[in-house]
């Protein structure tokens, strides 16, 4: 089998707060090929969920606890969640 | 308190949150309060490192409780020690400040009307 073929696989996101109450679930599954970015991660969330459009840039994602920018690759193992403006305290 | 005890710190300083009648939206009856639980730890770990290379810290105590909060109960308690009452001021706000704005807890207003997310600062 050549290792250069893409793979897709079952990605987990979390989901916090507004985000969560907007979707109705604490963890939503998109499937994606593998090397995949942030971003695309995102655009594919937002095809699915259409109704996170109007909170796009009103979320950041982590990958395991990190607040990451879209260029980063994701693996398979990822943490990976949503986050909305945090309001702790 | 007894995690505060230190014979070397002359200066405590404590700040506590308290869930106020007044919120963003209008009256409050109840705060609740959601966090992610394992990013929370890290960047607390993080504020409470960041703490100790600032300043000659004794001790540090950050607690954030999550769940339903009724107005006058505290969600969120800070204690430092330290030798002397400049620094455990001076971390105490430097805690408080950065839990607000790089801890992933979010809080939902709740009040008879409503139930509102508050807007916060989006992390970086």
């Amino acid at each position: 089998m050549r290792s250069d073929i893409p793979v897709n696989y079952n990605l987990k996101v979390r989901l916090f707060a507004i985000l969560r109450d907007v979707v109705g679930e604490r963890e939503i599954t998109i499937t994606v090929p593998s090397g995949v970015t942030v971003s695309y991660l995102n655009d594919e969330i937002l095809k699915k969920y259409p109704q996170l459009r109007s909170f796009s840039n009103k979320f950041v994602t982590s990958v395991n606890c990190k607040v990451t920018n879209g260029d980063t690759i994701i693996t398979s193992s990822d943490e990976i969640a949503l986050l909305p403006p945090v309001s702790g305290g | 308190m007894s995690e505060l005890e230190d014979n070397s710190a002359g200066a405590v300083s404590i700040f506590m949150g308290n869930v106020r009648n007044r919120g963003k939206f209008g009256n409050v009856l109840e705060i609740y309060y959601e966090a992610y639980g394992e990013m929370a730890e890290v960047k607390l770990r993080e504020i409470e490192s960041e703490v100790k290379t600032k300043w000659n810290i004794k001790k540090l105590v950050a607690i954030h409780r999550i769940g339903n909060l009724k107005v006058g109960e505290t969600s969120i308690i800070i204690g430092v020690c330290s030798e002397h009452r400049h620094e455990a001021f001076e971390a105490c706000k430097y805690v408080i400040n950065n839990v607000k704005t790089r801890v992933p807890i979010w809080k939902k207003e709740m009040s008879e009307e409503s139930q509102m997310w508050t807007d916060g600062i989006l992390l970086e």
